[in-house]
Parts: structure tokens; sequence; C-alpha cells
């Protein structure tokens, strides 16, 4: 009897530990090749005003076999979906996707405040963070709602470009646009 | 697994054909074709094969920054002009030190109908600029003999190197500047000039004292100021030319001829 009633008080807090961690828990995991932040990139993040709004973080990585150095970077992108319609009860698409990313390179090279042996101003800008913006499109689905806790999993494209970009564009007209457009797709499964 | 397959097969048919080469993986991605490699060793070959007349004719440009459009007009008027041996940019090639930027300013010059060196500016040194020059041209000092004159390339952006002692390079540049059997007259490019605050304070004297000690130093040309003026700063008389930046519109032409320099400048 004695054990029964340690066993089921052990079992309730268990569960309102479990419910109060459900609360920070990632409302996705995304996985995203290329547009800029990396050649493969993990993020997780949250959705706000009924999947409005995201807020994700990613870890981008630049392999060895695409680039002369292996590349390491952070982003924070917020994203909104400005329009939103049900295909059938199975899949949603959510055609205009708008979005602000800001991009961290990992290495004393990528500095973002101008280090000590510059006078003050000597550059505007900084290597290891830059911000930029883009355009998307997403369509979701209830695939692997069956078989996992996930509620759906979705796939998205995204263009976009940085400031960087934009300042070396801004009055050439012999720099091609596709230049400066940074494109890529990805998976995002959803809790 | 259907809905899957669809997916994957409309983002394929829409997206993957256009965007081919607009997957962006980083600002700091280098990946540069044959074409955008070894530059200016391939631009020296090409030199070298080329018919050598009594008077060697170079246009200057440099500081190009972020004036691409610019750069192509430089390009064009240049290649009207059947007089020019080869071409020499001061410097200041990719604004941000981005390797695309290098890409850009490389797909100007790869269309000059003659050979093009460029010299390392401060600019070009940003991010992992260093690692895009040293890609796409070869190394920061370099130096090529053409019809007995000498010329050599320095990194004189000594601030970048955090004025560590070592830029510009004094002990090579004295080795080139030994008089070898090859050639009579020296020219000497670079970047930053001497007088400049971004230049090693504590390496000026060196500098100018190694340029005048053989006395085969014709002429210096550098960049940095964007505007142009002939100068001598120093006692030794050594003719300092700076030159114009792309973004003026003009650029210097040098004629060599017997020992003897001229200056010019062209508007495009």
């Amino acid at each position: 009897m004695l054990v029964t009633g340690v066993e089921t008080f052990s079992q309730v807090s268990q569960n309102s530990d479990s419910a109060r961690y459900q609360m920070f828990l990632p409302d996705y995991v995304k996985l995203q090749f290329a547009g800029g932040i990396g050649f493969l990139s993990l993020g997780v993040g949250y959705t706000f005003f009924k999947q409005k709004l995201e807020v994700s973080y990613f870890y981008g990585y630049v392999p060895e076999f695409v680039s002369t150095d292996d590349l390491h970077s952070v982003s924070l992108q917020l994203t909104a979906r400005l329009f939103r319609f049900k295909v059938n009860p199975n899949i949603e698409l959510m055609p205009l996707n708008i979005g602000w990313f800001i991009h961290h390179t990992f290495g004393s090279e990528y500095w973002i405040k101008l280090p000590e042996h510059y006078p003050e101003e000597y550059y505007w800008w900084s290597p290891g963070r830059n911000s930029g913006v883009f355009l998307g499109g997403e369509i979701r689905t209830k695939l692997l709602s069956n078989a996992t806790p996930a509620s759906g999993t979705a796939f998205y494209v995204r263009m976009g470009s940085r400031g960087l970009y934009l300042a070396s564009k801004f009055g050439n007209s012999s720099i091609p646009l596709k230049d400066i457009i940074e494109f890529g797709f990805g998976v995002a499964v959803y809790r | 697994m259907r809905i899957v397959i669809k997916i994957a097969f409309l983002i394929n048919i829409l997206f993957m054909p256009a965007c081919e080469d607009m997957f962006d993986y980083s600002p700091y991605t280098i990946d540069f074709s044959d074409e955008n490699r070894n530059v200016n060793q391939r631009n020296i070959e090409k030199l070298h094969a080329r018919e050598k007349n009594d008077t060697i004719t170079i246009a200057f440009t440099g500081d190009t920054h972020l004036f691409f459009d610019e750069t192509e007009w430089f390009v064009n008027n240049v290649n009207k002009n059947h007089s020019i041996d080869f071409v020499i940019h001061v410097g200041d090639f990719a604004d941000f030190g981005l390797p695309k930027q290098y890409l850009w300013g490389n797909s100007f010059l790869l269309k000059l109908e003659v050979p093009y060196f460029v010299v390392i500016g401060n600019h070009d040194l940003v991010g992992n600029g260093s690692k895009a020059y040293q890609e796409m041209f070869g190394s920061f000092n370099y130096s090529l003999i053409y019809d007995s004159i000498k010329f050599i390339f320095v990194n004189t952006n000594s601030r970048e190197f955090k004025f560590n002692g070592n830029v510009p390079d004094i002990l090579w540049i004295e080795n080139q500047l030994q008089p070898g059997v090859d050639f009579t007259r020296v020219v000497v490019i670079f970047h930053v000039p001497p007088t400049n605050s971004d230049f090693d304070e504590s390496l000026e004297e060196a500098f100018h004292n190694s340029l005048s000690h053989y006395k085969n130093v014709l002429f210096t040309v550098h960049g940095h100021l964007h505007n142009h003026e002939i100068y001598k700063p120093y006692a030794d008389s050594i003719p300092y030319v700076n030159v114009f930046g792309v973004a003026h519109r003009k650029y210097n032409l040098i004629k060599i001829s017997k020992n003897q320099f001229e200056v010019e400048t062209v508007e495009f």
C-alpha cells in the first residue's frame, strides 16, 4: 500500500515537471540546406501569435569540401507568415513568409567590434556579424504525425540577401541580381 | 509517402534549375573556379609571351572598392587602347574582403585583353580576404621582369597585420632589388604609401633606405588615397606616383622608355 502511494506521488510530480519542461521545449526542429547560413544548418525555435511569427536559432556548418576552410556560425531569425491556406485536412500552404536574420561567423578574423589596432570608424561594417532579409514559402503536412509524437512536417524554401551584398549591388547594374541572392530550402518537424 | 515525393518533385522543378549557382553557404565560402585561381602567375606567363617594343605602356587603376560599374568602364576603355601592354591594380580590390567581391572584381578584369596584376590593399585583407587573395592571385609579395624592367609588388598594409614589424618585408624587398643580369631598372608597386598612418612608422626609414640603396628604382606607384599626385617625399629623389582611384573615372598611363618615364591621365 505504502509502496503504491509513493509510486503515485512520484508519478504526479513527474507529470507536472514534464509539463513545466514542455513549456520550454522548442516548438520545432529545422534542418536547412544553404540559404547563406551554412551548408547544413540545424535550428530550433518557437512560434507565437497562432504560429504567425517564428523565432529560430540555427547552428550552421560549412565543411571543407565546399570551401577552403570549414566555417562555424550561428544565426537568429524572425519569420512572419503573411498568408495561410488549408488546401485539405492534411496540407497547409504558406505561400509568403518574410524574415530577418542576423548571422554570426566564428573566428578571430570575423570580428564584431572593430579591433583596437584600427582608429575609430576605420571600417563601418563587421565581418563577424551581419544581417539580411529573406522571402519564403512553406508547405505543412501531417507527415510523421502517426508514427511519432510530432504533429507534422513542413518543407520550405527561402531566398534572401544580406546587407553586405545589397551594399555591393547598390548602384552597380554590372552586378547580376542572382549573384546577391542566397537560396536555400529545408525541412521542419513540429511538436 | 506520395506527399513527400510530390513535394520533393515540386521543389526540384520550381527552384533547382533556376538557382543552381544561387545556393549560398556563407559569405566566407571560398570555392573559386580555375580562371579565378593563380591569376598573377598566369598573367606573368601571358606577359612573357607578349611581343616587346621600345616603350612599355602600363594602365594603372585601383581602389575599386564597390565601384564595379566604373571598373567595367575602365576595362572597356583599356581594351580600346592597343598601345597598353598591361594593367596594374594598386589594391583595395574587394571592399569588404568578401570572396564574392573578389569574384566580381575579377569577372571584369578577366575581360581585359592584356595581362593584369593586382597588389594587395588593406580592404582586401578583412575577414578571410587574405585567404581569398592568396587563392585568387597568389603571394602578397611578388615580382616580374618585363623588357629589362623589374616590377616589384609589395604588401605595405602594416595596420592589417597590427604593425607587427614584418609588413612591409624589408629583407624581401632588399633581396628583390639586388642587381641582376636580367633587369636594369625597378618599379615598386604597393597600396599604402610610407608616409601614411597605415604604414608601419618603425619601418618607414628602412623602407625608403632599401629603395635608394642600389640606385636602380625608377619610380614607385601606390594607391590608398584615391587621388593623383607625383611627389618626391625623401632626399633620394625617387618619384612616388599616387594613381587615381577608379571612382574618379580617370586612370593613369605610365610610359617607360630608355630609363625615363612619363605619366598621363585618361578620362573614361
